[in-house]
């Protein structure tokens, strides 16, 4: 994907870029937001990274300005800001996620994926399947290699969330958002719980392990 | 009654009563004085007109026609207006009435004094006594008069004072209520900047200067001065976050790259995920003294909608479940009634309440300790309440762990930033919602109650 970023710190820039590059995005890098609201206007990018706080222009008028002229390349906020304020602040101005910082890499990378990816709204289907497993979404009954698995509601959410974005990684906040509508970091590694839970009965009485761990990141589900 | 009561107490009110008070007063004294100068006045006009028939009657050389004259007059005087009396040394006495007291020089006799053989007299007089001719003559004359004038300015007095009370009584009402309806303004105010409403202000007329409208221009100002510190702090704090967690970010990414991009050996990645574990820490804290300060900012306020706290709370209970029976803890949801459990307020922030309670449980208590949560509808609004059998608080210390940073004794090895229950006041008084602990015996009961919803 072709992604913009606009940081005003070097190293995080640079390390965002590096990170960003390596896995195979073309990247561009602009330290003010005055610089960065120029190249928005005129690159075409799939993706932009803006930090809230620029020297020149203030990420989120940026992004207004941006919306202003009809530009809706999907915006990614990077912030110091944690707050439920800041966060509100930055989706109504026009973001269409937020990451607050410190983050790890992993996250930020799933998040851009996710963000890269969200205008291929695709036919709602009915099954869907991954290898010798299928979720039946209207019966909602879940079967592996012909035998019948029992789910509770949130763990067919969890396995539905995951087979949905399958071969795209889904860290432990964008799960906790989509399944339990969490926003806030709850200290607790309760998702590898439920995880390992899910594993439980989808996996483990089997050959092959379909959710994957992606260290550093969270979990997928293998096309 | 109520409103009676306040009006009582009700400061312009109570000024007109002493105001009133006051002017009754006054005018009582100033009429009685005014009575008292006039009377005094009359009286010696009254012994002027006796001293000059005194006079008359000692310029009769006779006593023969002193005695007639005497008798002539006696006979032709209304004792109401005049009483004449004369005690010759001999003869029998000459008087229109049967007997007046013996008196010596001047005096003044009551009605009841005299002896009047049933014939109307005045209620009071003003008599001289002394010798004329070879006799003793009394000569009373009437003092109706100022009686009467007192009459007539008593009615004055009564009749001037009752639509000045009236009047005073009116005006001191309007005003009162006009001052209550202007402090009332200034309460409610008061209130809402203590509730973390800093944009409230009194409604100021610019055309009124009464001492009411200069103490709501204070108040203003000092509401105003207060936003302003409070919004620079803000912005302190929010250039702090970004001055410190700029830095902090640099360290991780630092600490990412060390473990990319170098050969490490078992016990440097240990360290590097000690280091890695430390500043996360630090993030968290940080954000969670950054959120503190937003929610108590009040900001959030506007945005609090009806929310279900059954949804909340079923959703937060599935999510931590699994945590609880991996830790040996058993967690229950009690929901008490049907429907939805509507308060107005922010999904996320409640949710967060729920959650960090429980992870509190979770917490300080031994492993097989059972937490419950209950959900109700009571006469004051939606209860929720959040129980463990553990050991517990003591009752001492239950104040204490609501303030921010605050730890336990016991809890300091235990993981946790001591703002979580911070954090739940903050919130619970965002939503103006009332927070309780108490024992559970054993245990601790973490008690909120929301406040009823107007259905809008």
């Amino acid at each position: 994907m072709k992604l913009l970023v606009i940081e005003d710190d070097k190293t995080t820039g640079g390390y965002i870029c590096d990170g960003l590059r390596e896995e195979g995005h073309s990247v561009d890098l602009f330290t003010s937001g005055s610089e960065g609201l120029i190249q928005a206007s005129i690159g075409q990018y799939d993706v932009m990274i803006v930090d809230r706080m620029l020297p020149g222009i203030d990420g989120i008028s940026l992004v207004k300005t941006l919306r202003g002229t009809k530009n809706n390349t999907p915006v990614l906020f990077l912030t110091s800001l944690g707050g439920v304020d800041d966060r509100i602040e930055g989706l109504n101005a026009g973001g269409d996620d937020y990451l607050v910082k410190p983050f790890a890499f992993g996250e930020l990378s799933a998040r851009i994926a996710a963000l890269g990816r969200r205008p291929q709204i695709q036919d709602e289907p009915v099954v869907l399947k991954v290898a010798d497993l299928e979720m039946n979404l209207l019966s909602r009954k879940v079967k592996r290699a012909g035998q019948a698995i029992d789910l509770l509601p949130r763990e067919f959410a969890l396995l539905e969330h995951l087979l949905r974005r399958k071969g795209r990684v889904q860290t432990r906040t964008m799960l906790m958002e989509a399944v339990w509508d969490i926003h806030y970091d709850p200290m607790t590694n309760v998702v590898d719980t439920h995880i390992s839970r899910l594993r439980g009965k989808v996996d483990k009485p089997f050959e092959r392990e379909l959710i994957e761990t992606v260290r550093g990141s969270g979990y997928r589900i293998d096309a | 009654m109520q409103r009676v009561l306040r009006s009582i107490r009700s400061t312009p009110l109570r000024l007109t009563a002493i105001l009133v008070t006051i002017f009754i007063l006054s005018s009582v004294v100033s009429f009685a004085t005014a009575y008292f100068v006039i009377r005094a006045t009359f009286d010696s006009t009254l012994e002027d007109e006796i001293n000059q028939r005194v006079a008359t009657y000692q310029a009769i050389d006779d006593q023969n026609d002193l005695i007639e004259r005497l008798k002539d007059d006696a006979e032709t005087s209304k004792p109401e207006l005049l009483i004449l009396q004369y005690l010759p040394d001999q003869g029998s006495p000459i008087s229109n009435v049967r007997h007046f007291p013996p008196i010596s020089g001047r005096a003044i006799i009551a009605e009841r004094a005299i002896d009047h053989r049933g014939r109307e007299i005045a209620e009071s007089y003003l008599a001289r006594s002394m010798r004329v001719g070879r006799g003793q003559l009394i000569v009373a004359q009437t003092r109706n008069q100022v009686f009467e004038m007192g009459e007539i300015m008593v009615s004055v007095v009564l009749i001037g004072l009752i639509p000045t009370l009236l009047f005073a009584a009116v005006s001191g009402a309007i005003v009162a209520r006009n001052a209550r309806r202007k402090i009332g303004k200034i309460q409610t105010t008061l209130a809402e900047l203590t509730s973390g409403a800093m944009e409230a202000r009194v409604p100021i007329n610019a055309s009124e200067t009464d001492d009411l409208s200069d103490i709501s221009k204070s108040v203003n100002a000092m509401a105003s001065s207060q936003e302003a510190l409070i919004a620079s702090m803000r912005q302190v704090s929010a250039d702090i976050a970004h001055d410190l967690k700029t830095p902090i970010q640099r360290v991780a990414v630092i600490i990412e790259q060390i473990a990319d991009k170098t050969k490490l050996s078992d016990g440097q990645e240990d360290l590097l995920d000690r280091a890695r574990a430390e500043t996360d820490g630090i993030v968290k804290t940080f954000q969670a003294l950054l959120q503190l300060a937003q929610i108590e900012g009040g900001a959030v306020r506007d945005r609090l909608v009806s929310t279900d706290l059954r949804a909340v709370a079923i959703d937060v209970f599935e999510f931590l479940e699994a945590e609880a029976e991996e830790q040996g803890h058993g967690l229950h949801l009690q929901i008490e009634g049907e429907g939805q459990f509507i308060v107005r307020g922010d999904r996320h922030l409640l949710s967060q309440v729920v959650a960090n309670l429980i992870q509190n449980g979770l917490r300080h208590t031994a492993v097989g300790s059972q937490i419950k949560v209950v959900l109700k509808k009571t006469d004051k609004g939606i209860g929720l309440t959040v129980s463990d059998n553990g050991a517990g608080i003591p009752e001492a210390e239950r104040e204490h762990v609501l303030r921010r940073l605050y730890r336990m004794e016991k809890s300091r090895t235990t993981d946790g930033n001591g703002l979580g229950l911070s954090l739940v006041a903050a919130i619970c008084a965002l939503h103006g919602a009332e927070l309780a602990l108490s024992d559970n015996a054993p245990g601790l009961v973490v008690s909120i109650t929301f406040p009823k919803t107007d259905p809008r």
